[in-house]
């Protein structure tokens, strides 16, 4: 009986044992459910709110954009989108299909994008079928809805934009945001599109308008188990501009084949009524994903057709810079109206010898002779005298250096020299021969179509401060006077007039007179590259033997009427020629129907 | 010593009547397992949204069926299990061998036979019992002496290691630890010595490692989840994020009866079988866990306590090994469901949802109380040997 006894010793020692381990273990797990729910309690009851409640948001209705008139420039339309419920049908995607393709057009990769989504989704989420389904197929569907369950309709917004091509680069587009341009949780939404360029970036947050938000409860599956609480949607605001749609087809067309821009502004109160900038495109393209090729070519054309000339392209302004010079020495009492320069074709400055355009010289000339002439000489002679210093300062005064804050993001400041920024940023002394070129709007100096808009429509205004702008201010603008002589300015203005309208000015050719108004500016060209002696010796060729990237640049800064000025246009034209030749005409064209449309207009009323 | 060798299994009267029987029985015990069942069927009362349909019901008729096995086995004879140890350990292994060649046809997982009137059969189930019964007839026998040889312990070792081998392969990582968790605990508390214990832990530390490489891909990612659930919180690791988010959102007193989000809003998955503890304790809160886990504690403290009281060796070892195997069950469960240890997908005995194992721990139940009611009963060391 040993055996036994000392068997149950043994066994009932290692049995308080496993009991022991057995107490040890359970008091473990209950520190354990101590630590879950206790000391981290609060976390997992943060994360189990998270779990319960699925914050969905409701997307508001874009703004509309319309123009001065009214008339649409951006809007919403709707459009249907057939979507594909698995758990709503009784067959498998694939037999859906090939009845639907009987109904509408489906690619084969296209079939298999959708195959592949539904894979993926849980049965209750729908799969996209086809967007933007055309009525008669939204007809057909509708009637075969019973053979094909688990199919619907959607209704989803898409933008377009009526005015096409004619207003692109002003209105912008919208497109899914960019990776980078997510700042915002709502902003991964499939359905939310932001403002890319133009009017729809600058404006983005008054068009989108303010996101709403619905709180559902639900289940781990995803399913909606009730609705906690919704915030609506507030639709984004209508934003009437200043441009008027007739206006921008009048401008594109008048730019035809050349690449380049033209702006068309109020000189009093600054509103834009027409910006064009070619070549164009049509935004609404960009409403379905880009074929890479097409994008592609958009990207690497030379051209570069997405590209806002009129804020975005960078020019030497050329001779329009010498209405800020002649200005200046008026101003600075440098230049009167007896001042006088005799041009014979060439002028030596130092070691170098800088020509007027006119081989031959134009004889003596007064202020409106150079002005009317584009005497090259007269502005060497006269900015020497004038100086950097006020050159610079006219030239800030009257908007050069800044962005004009018309409003469209991307706008370039330019770059206006002075004696201190050669200094900060050549490490070099100002030179007599930089003064020489920048007199004629050349060597440093760069500037924007719409700075050099705004630098004509400051100085035929009376000399006030206007700032362009693209929305319908709320009240007549108010600027400030710049504070300039008004004898000077009407001294410049009379030059101005000279160019189109008397004989021998630069852009005589290209006059006009529309029931008594007429219309005065000034050309100019800027050479892209230098001139060498030898090619001058050799005779300079003419632009049009020249290749397209090698001529110049043709600008024309136009004002009318012009006894009473009212509006002020640039037209620039990249490697046009000569402002004169290219670039005049194209204005003079803009200008008078711009006119013609003004009169009809008032007419009406 | 020849009166033993006579009486073939028993020198005391232990013909014992059914009235005898029935006032032998613990009915504490009886009473402490309602009680967790009891619990079971209103959690899952509450995760039907406080409906009686389906879940409550068919779980009924499984506690009806379980407990009918529980007192057909509280009431046999002892002996009888004692004569057919190495027979019904016989068969299970059988089966298990059976499933294994129709798995090798078959996709996936292959852990069930179908059998007319019984419908699903999981050998591994059943060898959870049977292999507690053949070692327990193995060590009825035993000296102090045997116990302490190497060479006795073989054969219990094989025992042991041809089915775990077998589910290993099935595979049901699960079970095959118990079986090896269930030996090695009989293996103690018969009185193997304590060093073969730091041998074996020495072992399995170098072992292990090596066995890693024959684990399936999902029972590596599943250690590797567990180890660092916020991972992938999405894929794998949702199981164990999901169910910390319940149990611990619970709080102290927990949400009330029926009141549980995360169970109701279906986030935990298996909410009604494997994880049901996280239901019971977002509802109930810590002091609910801990009253579950207490009543748990109880049951098997009262195995045990009802095992000492046994006059005989197998007796002992039988209920001792069928309360390791309802203990092990337990907190590898809770312990599991509190991201303790990885998901090895092992119910809670009594209250999960489900007919395989409540069939297995209702046997084991009955069993233990089939050794409380023979308690008198002295079987000798010959009659193993003789038989």
């Amino acid at each position: 009986m040993s055996w036994q006894a000392e068997g149950s010793r043994v066994i009932f020692k290692r049995t308080v044992v496993l009991i022991g381990a057995l107490c040890v273990l359970t008091v473990l797990l209950f520190a354990r459910m101590f630590y879950l729910q206790v000391i981290e309690g609060a976390k997992y009851r943060t994360l189990a709110d998270k779990n319960r409640i699925s914050l969905r948001h409701l997307p508001p209705v874009r703004g509309l954009i319309l123009d001065r008139n009214g008339q649409l420039l951006a809007l919403n339309r709707k459009t249907f989108t057939a979507t594909f419920m698995p758990e709503n049908s009784p067959e498998k995607i694939d037999d859906v299909l090939k009845k639907l393709s009987l109904l509408l057009p489906i690619s084969d990769s296209e079939k298999t994008r959708i195959v592949k989504d539904a894979s993926k989704v849980r049965p209750f989420m729908s799969v996209r079928l086809k967007d933007d389904v055309s009525f008669d197929e939204m007809s057909a569907i509708q009637l075969n809805i019973p053979d094909l369950l688990g199919v619907s309709i959607d209704e989803s917004r898409i933008r377009v934009y009526p005015a096409k091509e004619y207003a692109a680069h002003v209105v912008g587009y919208v497109q899914l945001p960019a990776e980078a341009d997510i700042i915002k949780d709502f902003m991964k939404m499939p359905e939310v599109r932001l403002g890319k360029t133009g009017i729809e970036q600058a404006y983005d947050d008054q068009l989108y308008g303010t996101i709403g938000s619905q709180r559902v409860e639900i289940n781990a599956f995803g399913r909606d188990v009730r609705l906690l609480e919704t915030q609506k949607a507030v639709n984004g605001e209508n934003l009437q501009t200043t441009l008027d749609v007739r206006l921008q087809k009048i401008g594109l067309d008048a730019l035809g084949e050349q690449t380049g821009s033209a702006v068309l502004m109020n000189v009093h109160t600054g509103e834009i009524l027409m910006m064009v900038s070619t070549p164009s495109f049509d935004p609404n393209i960009f409403n379905a994903p880009l074929p890479d090729a097409l994008w592609k070519s958009l990207n690497n054309n030379p051209k570069h057709p997405l590209v806002n000339k009129a804020v975005q392209g960078l020019y030497s302004p050329g001779s329009l810079f010498k209405i800020v010079v002649a200005l200046a020495g008026l101003e600075g009492g440098d230049i009167t109206s007896a001042s006088r320069v005799n041009c014979t074709g060439a002028l030596q400055v130092g070691n170098n010898v800088f020509h007027c355009w006119r081989r031959d010289g134009h004889g003596v000339e007064s202020l409106k002779d150079a002005l009317q002439h584009s005497c090259d000489i007269y502005f060497y002679q006269m900015g020497q005298k004038v100086g950097v210093d006020k050159i610079s300062q006219m030239a800030a005064k009257l908007g050069f250096g800044a962005p004009t804050g018309v409003g469209i993001v991307g706008e370039k400041s330019g770059l206006l020299p002075s004696r201190e920024w050669k200094r900060r940023e050549k490490d070099d002394e100002w030179r007599i021969g930089d003064t020489v070129n920048l007199s004629i709007g050349q060597g440093y100096l760069t500037a924007t179509p719409m700075q050099m808009l705004q630098m004509m429509a400051r100085v035929v205004n009376g000399g006030k401060a206007v700032r362009p702008t693209l929305i319908k201010p709320k009240g007549p603008p108010v600027f400030e006077s710049l504070g300039f002589n008004p004898y000077h300015l009407a001294l410049i203005r009379k030059g101005l007039s000279a160019v189109v309208n008397e004989k021998g000015g630069t852009a005589y050719h290209v006059r006009f007179d529309s029931h008594g108004q007429k219309m005065g500016g000034k050309t100019a060209s800027t050479q892209i590259r230098r001139i060498s002696a030898k090619e001058r010796e050799e005779g300079i060729k003419p632009q049009s033997q020249l290749p397209w990237k090698e001529r110049d640049h043709a600008f024309f800064a136009a004002y009318a009427p012009e006894n009473k000025p009212e509006y002020a246009l640039i037209v620039a034209i990249e490697h046009g020629g000569g402002g004169s030749l290219t670039a005049a005409p194209i204005a003079s064209q803009i200008m008078r129907k711009a006119l013609e449309l003004k009169r009809e207009d008032e007419g009406k009323k | 010593m020849s009166l033993f060798l006579e009486n073939k299994y028993y020198y005391k009267d232990t013909d014992l009547t059914l009235k005898e029987r029935l006032v032998n029985l613990s009915w504490s015990y009886i009473a402490m397992i309602l009680t967790v069942v009891c619990i079971g069927l209103a959690v899952l009362y509450s995760i039907s949204n406080g409906s009686v349909q389906p879940l409550v019901v068919r779980q009924l008729y499984r506690v009806g069926f379980g407990f009918l096995l529980f007192a057909v086995l509280a009431l046999s004879d002892l002996r009888t299990w004692l004569k057919y140890a190495y027979w019904l350990y016989g068969i299970s292994l059988i089966l298990l061998i059976v499933v294994d060649v129709a798995g090798m046809t078959g996709m996936g997982a292959q852990r069930w036979l179908k059998l007319p009137l019984i419908g699903q059969l999981q050998p591994s189930e059943l060898m959870k019992i049977t292999l507690v019964l053949a070692l327990a007839r193995y060590f009825q026998g035993s000296s102090e002496q045997d116990v302490r040889s190497w060479r006795f312990l073989i054969i219990p070792v094989l025992m042991m290691a041809i089915p775990v081998i077998l589910i290993w392969r099935q595979p049901d990582l699960g079970t095959a630890l118990m079986l090896c968790i269930v030996t090695v605990a009989l293996l103690f508390l018969v009185g193997v010595q304590y060093w073969k214990f730091a041998l074996l832990g020495g072992f399995v530390a170098i072992a292990g490692p090596i066995a890693w490489h024959f684990l399936h891909d999902y029972q590596k990612s599943r250690v590797l989840i567990f180890l660092n659930p916020e991972s992938d919180p999405l894929g794998a690791g949702y199981h164990i994020m999901q169910s910390k988010i319940t149990l611990g959102s619970g709080g102290l007193f927990g949400k009330g009866f029926m009141q549980g989000t995360q169970s109701h809003l279906n986030f935990i998955p298996e909410n009604h079988t494997d994880f049901i503890f996280t239901v019971f304790a977002e509802e109930f809160g810590m002091f609910g866990g801990w009253f579950l886990l207490g009543l748990y504690l109880l049951i098997m403290v009262a195995g045990c306590r009802m095992a000492l009281k046994s006059r005989n060796f197998f007796g002992k070892i039988l209920a001792l090994g069928l309360t390791v195997n309802f203990a092990t069950y337990v907190f590898i469960n809770i312990a599991m469901v509190m991201g303790c240890v990885p998901v090895v997908g092992i119910p809670l005995p009594l209250v999960s949802y489900g007919g395989s194992a409540m069939a297995v721990v209702w046997v084991g139940f009955g069993l233990i109380e089939c050794v409380y009611v023979n308690r008198e009963m002295i079987l000798t060391r010959q009659v193993a040997r003789t038989e």
